[in-house]
């Protein structure tokens, strides 16, 4: 019998995240160990009167393709893969993995050239998505290889995947909509704000972002979600910040990350551990060495950290900053490579300061700046 | 740990029967459960020099499909399912179910509809074969589902299907021409034929074969292969055929079919089992009930009923006829969402008669 959380999370990407309505082409991908999340996508499409397409995704095939790969292929981007783009209405990619070191042994470089590759398709996807012609949600299956990461048991790491996404309420589509007005109404005060100061443990940053916008994630496009977020000025962050929770790219993991800013960019960084990795992405271009975002979690269903930034970067009480890659519609210039969240816990004595006063403290905003609860009742 | 006859089938799949070059877009497109020939396929596609574009099912989301969708979502085709007929320069299907009963909960005339709609991507598909712009084969991977189906462990349906690819031969490739040359000699000699007469059991049915091409089944759109086939005159069979094997489709039970055929048509349907469902597809579409097919099992290799029609229509001493669609390249002309194959077993007492000369006996062509 089918997990009723997992009909329940379908419902909400269908019918809340995508908005899927009648005649919609609707790409479903995902790995095939998500098959109960897939089955129950394609009946929630079905249902809402559209016409599903479900890719799904084989262990070792993108390995044994990655290894065989050369040069030219790695560079082909096959013509069809944008007239399908061009096709779909609504796109839900499930996340999942049967081993989150499947690609270890492939060398970075081929990864990046396939990436290269595929900008002008994603390019294209994120302009149809500007334009509203495209929806899409990124959500999770709980699987094996995620909660040995978060080093828990396949049980306790679905329990926690569920209740990220208030499934376990009877209406988790009402209370979305409900948080997604609050949300809407911080990130509106947020974006008065002109310059943010962090300060918590060896943290003392300042982000410039007058007239930047921000942007409230309110489990649209990522699901689950709930967090806001900007682009900061590129050649104003100063100071100092040092990441609680390891910064994982790509299969790896700096720990105690500690960076310095300088104008905008970095200009010391130094870690406990993959130090020189760290060095290496910095390195990467230009913009890899400045923010592209800043962002306050806001989901308090997610407390623990589980080394999948779709969750980490939402912890309800944390901030977190990606460097590199920014998105245009906070106003955000930098443009990299890179896009590499990292996340600082403010639960435990951390501040935010706006404009010289202090709005945040020990993870939650201070009712004199914003009123509202963004806690999710229990069920 | 690795089965070597996977990356010998993967092999010889890649370079016999699709001759995958560099730069083909090779669809590979079979359920989940295959993962592991689908690594294979890949790893010798992208070695070649392809691009492999992977099509993994998901036997249960496509139920969930067929069971709640409208008639209007079961009728429309989309641009994706077109792209899948119109990309690729090389295909394979990958024939496997985790349990061939997925379909049994839904209504056939749903079945019925869908297969209708997507016919125009099947014979878009067949139109492009026929013009050379792609090559196709459909293979077995060897699953629980057919094993059980065939009354066999897993171990013994994979030597069986193995076997029959004759790939624990020391070369397979070498094997397969050889007896691509045999069957080339059947072929030349049927090609003379105007008119076929088989008599067996319940079952004494003329078909016309006039000027159509014989096709030499050598490996190359199946895997494992051995038949020679072509499609008949489509108004011309006449007289009746029982068929001794049983005649599954798409995981529906039927067995013990008899058909009567009166100027190409089937005027009379029976079946011991699965009577309802063979009418409701006979009634799909006005080719349905016209021969898309007549032909020859020649793989020695496969002697008994597996009902799984991918290596029954191969046994040798069997004749089989298939009901829709025809192939163009041998000259057929008919036109259907349907082509089921069912086979008729010549090895005790069948005879064919080729324009009144005996030609064929008790399974062996004389």
């Amino acid at each position: 019998m089918t997990d009723p959380r997992v009909s329940r999370l379908a419902d909400v990407v269908v019918n809340y995240s995508t908005g899927v309505k009648e005649g919609d082409v609707v790409l479903i991908q995902g790995p095939e160990l998500a098959e109960p999340l897939i089955v129950e996508i394609v009946k929630a499409t079905v249902a809402a009167g559209a016409l599903p397409h479900v890719r799904a995704s084989v262990q070792g095939v993108d390995e044994a393709y990655l290894a065989a790969a050369g040069d030219e292929q790695l560079d082909h981007l096959p013509p069809y893969s944008l007239e399908e783009m061009e096709a779909i209405d609504a796109r839900i990619a499930i996340i999942g993995a049967w081993n989150t070191r499947e690609l270890s042994g492939i060398d970075p470089g081929k990864l990046a050239r396939r990436s290269a590759a595929a900008q002008p398709l994603m390019g294209r996807f994120l302009e149809r998505s500007a334009a509203g012609e495209l929806r899409w949600c990124v959500t999770a299956y709980p699987c094996d290889a995620f909660a040995q990461d978060a080093d828990m048991s396949i049980d306790a790491y679905a329990d926690f995947v569920y209740r990220a996404g208030w499934l376990h309420l009877d209406d988790p589509v009402e209370a979305w909509r409900s948080y997604a007005g609050k949300l809407r109404a911080l990130a509106d005060k947020m974006a008065q704000v002109k310059t943010l100061r962090v300060v918590a443990e060896d943290t003392d940053l300042t982000v410039g972002i007058d007239g930047r916008s921000w942007v409230a994630s309110q489990g649209l496009r990522n699901f689950p979600d709930g967090e806001i977020f900007t682009g900061p000025l590129e050649t104003e962050t100063e100071g100092e910040v040092r990441f609680s929770f390891p910064a994982v790219m790509g299969g790896r993991e700096v720990q105690d990350v500690r960076l310095r800013f300088e104008e905008g960019k970095v200009v010391h960084s130094e870690a406990a551990a993959g130090g020189d990795y760290l060095e290496q992405m910095l390195r990467m271009d230009e913009g890899a060495s400045i923010l592209g975002e800043f962002a306050i979690g806001t989901n308090y269903m997610v407390t623990e950290f589980t080394r999948q930034i779709l969750f980490d970067e939402k912890i309800g009480g944390t901030c977190h900053m990606a460097l590199g890659a920014g998105y245009p519609d906070t106003g955000s210039l930098n443009r990299s490579g890179l896009h590499w969240d990292m996340v600082c816990d403010l639960r435990s004595g951390g501040e935010i300061h706006a404009d010289g006063e202090v709005v945040y403290r020990d993870g939650a905003f201070l009712p004199s700046f914003f009123a509202e609860e963004l806690v999710v009742p229990a069920a | 740990m690795r089965d070597p006859r996977l990356t010998t089938l993967a092999d010889l799949l890649c370079r016999y029967s699709l001759e995958v070059g560099e730069g083909d877009t090779v669809l590979i497109d079979g359920p989940a459960l295959a993962q592991p020939l689908f690594v294979e396929i890949v790893r010798k596609v992208t070695e070649l020099g392809g691009h492999p574009m992977v099509r993994p099912r998901l036997e249960r989301a496509q139920a969930a499909f067929l069971a709640d969708a409208s008639d209007e979502q079961l009728r429309t085709v989309t641009k994706l399912d077109r792209i899948e007929v119109e990309a690729p320069t090389r295909a394979l299907s990958v024939w496997g179910q985790r349990n061939n009963r997925f379909l049994s909960g839904i209504d056939p005339d749903r079945q019925a509809i869908r297969s209708a709609a997507t016919r125009e991507l099947f014979e878009r598909f067949f139109e492009r074969e026929a013009r050379g712009e792609v090559r196709w084969c459909g293979t077995a991977f060897p699953c629980d589902a057919a094993a059980q189906e065939a009354g066999m462990s897993l171990t013994e349906w994979e030597d069986f299907v193995y076997s029959a690819g004759h790939l624990e031969d020391p070369d397979p490739i070498a094997f397969w021409r050889a007896q691509s040359e045999r069957q080339e000699g059947i072929a030349k000699r049927l090609e003379q034929v105007r008119q076929l007469r088989i008599v067996g059991e319940d079952t004494d049915l003329t078909i016309d074969v006039s000027d159509r091409r014989w096709m030499n089944a050598d490996g190359h759109q199946n895997f494992p292969d051995g038949e020679v086939y072509t499609s008949p005159i489509e108004a011309a069979t006449q007289g009746h055929i029982a068929f001794s094997l049983d005649a599954p489709y798409n995981g529906n039970d039927v067995a013990g079919v008899r058909l009567w055929f009166e100027q190409g048509k089937v005027v009379r349907e029976e079946a011991t089992k699965g009577r309802r469902f063979l009418s409701q597809m006979l009634d799909m579409d006005e080719g349905a009930r016209y021969l898309g097919e007549v032909a020859f099992g020649m793989n020695e290799e496969i002697r008994t009923g597996t009902r799984d029609t991918l290596f029954d229509e191969k046994i040798g001493g069997t004749c089989h006829v298939a009901l829709g669609m025809a192939f163009p390249e041998a000259g057929g002309s008919n036109r259907s969402g349907l082509h089921w194959d069912m086979v008729c077993d010549l090895r005790s007492g069948g005879e064919v008669h080729a324009d009144g000369e005996v030609i064929y006996r008790d399974g062996q062509f004389l």
